[in-house]
């Protein structure tokens, strides 16, 4: 079914002119933009571009704008101070989209079976007191940052699939929930493997089931811009695209495939990653973390609707935005619709 | 009950600012006590009423106060000290509350006292609402109150301009006339002393020393405004002060 | 003098004397309000500067309709009650303690300063640790918060207490007691009562910070939640629940005062 309305007629439009555009040369050389980034591997895409000189091949001049966390990066991003990010879909970000500030033009890190992924946990405190299951949660505390955050969701769908109810805790941050979980005043939670691996042989916590078994091909983070940049600036958006695309197939090749030198990714990742850790205590963490970044920027719009309406359903943002509002699906190739 | 002040001296640090001061206050009587300022007056006062001691000497009471005192020494201040918080009444019962007056016992001393100093129309009044020479009244009837065997009256109508001030002063004789009670009296004004003293005791300055007690036998519902017995002895006792006070005037202040 | 030459005395005394119009505080919020409004209709502000004052008050309605209102507002009142309870009541007693006793006032002084500018909620995960992430830390958090400001005005108050009201006191062979009671607590009472204006806004700010962790209900939740989806008519509707509750304290401590500090001039 093909919904028309004026957005996706103002976007195709926009698309017109712009690809009228790109047959000449488009962009003049080394145009400066910025582009948040946290210092996660998920955010290697950039990272390696922007090393091994892929923005520049693509005539930008990137500067990276590093954030503590995902919400305030998609405020930079509709304010304008911030040109490109990669982040997870929050409720926020719906928000921003709906009040035609930002777009999600691709998609970056995603589930994907084979591959070690996030997972659910539950506290050594809960567990030894009988909670082997994700099923016995029933009605206890699940940690999440915020309402409408991406643990939020990955909570509630697990909560749905096993029929039961929790209660979400929010407790602003990774760390805090790390706490939380470990003197076992929160009883469950997912996080990405390179956190939960260590911890739970450690004996902090128990991982008890993959995220991909509840959320199978789930689009955890997207690559999003203002809707200024998505509607106005096609090639420059274009050429950021280019560059990232190039980031991911080499971080792919070298931690995933096995084509390339990992060693040598290892070093790159780390100057923007663990940064405070020397290297070779660094590396184990950034291996670890090895997740499947997109080929392509493809974004599985199929994820990113089952999230929108996900958000909608809790109430958490307007019921009347559509997929259209959040995603400008012209400039990657989409799975899943 | 008589005080007697045996060898009083004080000293602040190696400031000496009393020396040998031996006093008799006998029973019935309004002992005023004048000098010029810093001579120690109301520091005298204050070992009186054990607020503050002397380095050296004793001050003793001789004799059992009457029955039925609650506070054998009680103090009349220059600023009344009245609780703003609270109502006249409530500034009298104040004192009586912990005797463990209260109730029709305390209301029986509080009405005396206050038709004594004609305030009974004022007993739910405020501090704020009366003026200084009411406060002072209230005061006085919070004295009363507590039947005291010597009131230390610290300069208690300093404060107030000269007409209340005569008022007021008519009022003490007026009190004390009706019922004779004993007073130590420290004021730096001499109509005051002459008016209201028995015995006018005369402080030189620092260190203070007695200079000279001056007695005046005139009974004190004789003494009027502006008598000229009076003035006689008021001439004499400036005439005793006036170089003391030239000289503290033109003093360093040390403290 | 000649007639002539006599002219008045021109009048150059007058003003620095403020006063309070009334009305005019009313008139400014209506207009800033009515100036939002009008911006975000004809979209001269956008929708991502402000939201727009109608909407706010929508949300308000609804939030009120739902029930939802109560949901969020039982939770913080009671935070607030208790937290500012223990906070004050500890605040007043140490301030008392510390306007009274040489030790105690030598002890605690220093420590008071060092930890009034420490700011509560970065000690919060601590709280969590001491107290759990349960109503325990939420009311450590406003307590703590609160603590501080009441003792510093505390003290203060009980220093300026007029010591020859004291010394009456003794004169009169009054208990120490009955000076601390009748005479040392009613007379720093307008100066802890301007302290607690203070000291319960902070706890009103506090409230925020004390439900980042672990709260589903509560104002500062609400708002955090709402913060969080860059809902911003949310936002605006749970920041206007929090002045309103400030406007309430601060006329309840308007009102106490009118009733305890009738005496004052």
């Amino acid at each position: 079914m093909i919904t028309f309305n004026r957005r996706k007629a103002l976007a195709l439009m926009g698309g017109t002119v712009a690809a009228s555009g790109l047959a000449a040369p488009a962009l003049a050389a080394n145009k400066k933009i910025k582009v948040g980034a946290l210092r996660f591997t998920s955010h290697s895409g950039s990272f390696i571009a922007l090393e091994r000189g892929y923005f520049a091949d693509a005539g930008l001049d990137v500067e990276f704008e590093f954030f503590q966390a995902a919400q305030p990066m998609a405020v930079a991003i509709a304010s304008g101070d911030v040109d490109y990010a990669v982040t997870a879909i929050s409720g926020g970000l719906i928000s921003l989209a709906d009040k035609g500030a930002i777009k999600v033009i691709g998609g970056a890190l995603q589930e994907e079976g084979g591959i070690d992924g996030q997972k659910y946990l539950i506290s050594d405190a809960a567990y030894q007191a009988g909670i082997k299951t994700l099923k016995d949660l029933d009605g206890r505390k699940y940690a999440v940052t915020q309402a409408g955050s991406s643990f939020h969701y990955m909570g509630s769908k697990m909560a749905e699939a096993e029929g039961i109810t929790l209660q979400f805790t929010p407790l602003q941050k990774v760390g805090a929930i790390i706490g939380a979980m470990k003197s076992g005043q929160v009883d469950g939670w997912s996080i990405v493997p390179h956190i939960a691996k260590p911890l739970a042989a450690a004996g902090a916590w128990h991982m008890v089931a993959n995220v991909s078994d509840y959320i199978p091909n789930y689009q955890v983070t997207t690559v999003f811009t203002s809707a200024k940049n998505a509607a106005e600036e096609r090639g420059q958006t274009e050429a950021f695209l280019n560059g990232f695309k190039r980031g991911v197939d080499d971080y792919a090749a070298a931690m995933i495939d096995g084509t390339a030198d990992q060693d040598a990714m290892v070093e790159l990742i780390h100057k923007y990653v663990y940064t405070d850790r020397p290297l070779e205590k660094a590396a184990p963490s950034i291996i670890n973390g090895t997740m499947r970044l997109s080929t392509g920027a493809a974004l599985n719009v199929a994820s990113v609707q089952d999230q929108l309406s996900w958000f909608q359903s809790e109430g958490l943002v307007d019921s009347d935005i559509t997929l259209d509002t959040l995603v400008d699906s012209s400039y990657v190739e989409t799975t899943g619709a | 009950m008589d005080i007697r002040l045996d060898g009083i001296g004080h000293a602040y640090d190696d400031f000496e600012v009393m020396r040998d001061i031996d006093l008799e206050i006998p029973t019935g009587q309004i002992v005023c006590i004048v000098g010029p300022s810093g001579c120690g007056k109301s520091t005298l006062l204050r070992f009186i009423g054990g607020l503050e001691q002397p380095k050296k000497g004793r001050v003793l009471q001789v004799g059992a106060p009457p029955a039925g005192c609650l506070n054998p020494l009680t103090y009349i201040f220059q600023d009344f000290a009245l609780l703003p918080w609270r109502t006249v009444w409530g500034n009298i019962s104040l004192v009586l509350e912990d005797h463990g007056i209260r109730g029709a016992a305390a209301k029986d001393i509080i009405d005396d006292v206050l038709a004594r100093t004609k305030l009974s129309d004022f007993a739910e009044a405020l501090p704020k609402q009366l003026s200084g020479g009411m406060k002072q009244r209230v005061a006085i009837a919070r004295a009363l109150a507590v039947k005291p065997a010597v009131m230390l009256m610290d300069e208690p109508l300093s404060a107030l301009d000269s007409q209340t001030r005569e008022l007021l002063m008519d009022d003490l004789v007026d009190l004390w006339t009706r019922q004779p009670f004993t007073a130590v009296y420290v004021t730096h004004n001499l109509a005051e002393a002459v008016r209201l003293g028995h015995k006018v005791v005369v402080l030189s300055r620092r260190p203070g020393q007695i200079r000279e007690v001056v007695t005046i036998d005139k009974p004190l519902a004789a003494r009027e405004f502006s008598d000229p017995d009076l003035d006689r002895y008021q001439k004499d006792l400036w005439h005793l002060m006036r170089e003391e006070a030239r000289a503290a005037d033109a003093e360093l202040i040390h403290v | 003098m000649s007639e002539s030459s006599a002219k008045p005395v021109s009048f150059r005394g007058g003003g620095f004397a403020p006063r309070s119009v009334r009305w005019i505080g009313v008139t400014v919020f209506v207009a800033l309000i009515l100036i939002a409004e009008w911006g975000t209709r004809s979209g001269w502000i956008s929708a991502l500067t402000l939201p727009k004052p109608s909407d706010v008050l929508d949300t308000f309605r609804e939030l009120y309709e739902s029930g939802l209102l109560f949901k969020h507002l039982g939770p913080s009142l009671s935070r607030l009650i208790v937290g500012a309870a223990i906070g004050a009541s500890v605040g007043i007693s140490v301030g008392v303690l510390i306007g009274l006793f040489s030790y105690i006032r030598s002890g605690l002084v220093p420590l008071v300063a060092a930890i009034f500018p420490i700011p509560k909620i970065a000690l919060l995960p601590l709280f969590v640790i001491w107290f759990g992430i349960g109503e325990g830390s939420k009311y450590a958090l406003i307590a703590f918060g609160t603590f501080t400001p009441t003792v510093v005005a505390t003290y203060g108050a009980v220093d300026n207490v007029d010591r020859t009201l004291i010394r009456m006191g003794q004169s009169f062979g009054l208990s120490w007691w009955s000076i601390v009671r009748k005479i040392v607590l009613p007379g720093a009472m307008p100066g802890i009562l301007s302290g607690l204006r203070i000291s319960l806004a902070i706890a009103i700010i506090l409230l925020v910070a004390a439900e980042m962790l672990g709260a589903q209900y509560g104002i500062g939740a609400y708002i955090l939640e709402a913060g969080s989806l860059y809902d911003l008519e949310r936002l605006f509707a749970g920041v206007l629940i929090l002045s309103l509750l400030g406007v309430i304290v601060s006329a309840v401590i308007g009102l106490i005062e009118r009733r305890l500090l009738r005496w004052r001039i």
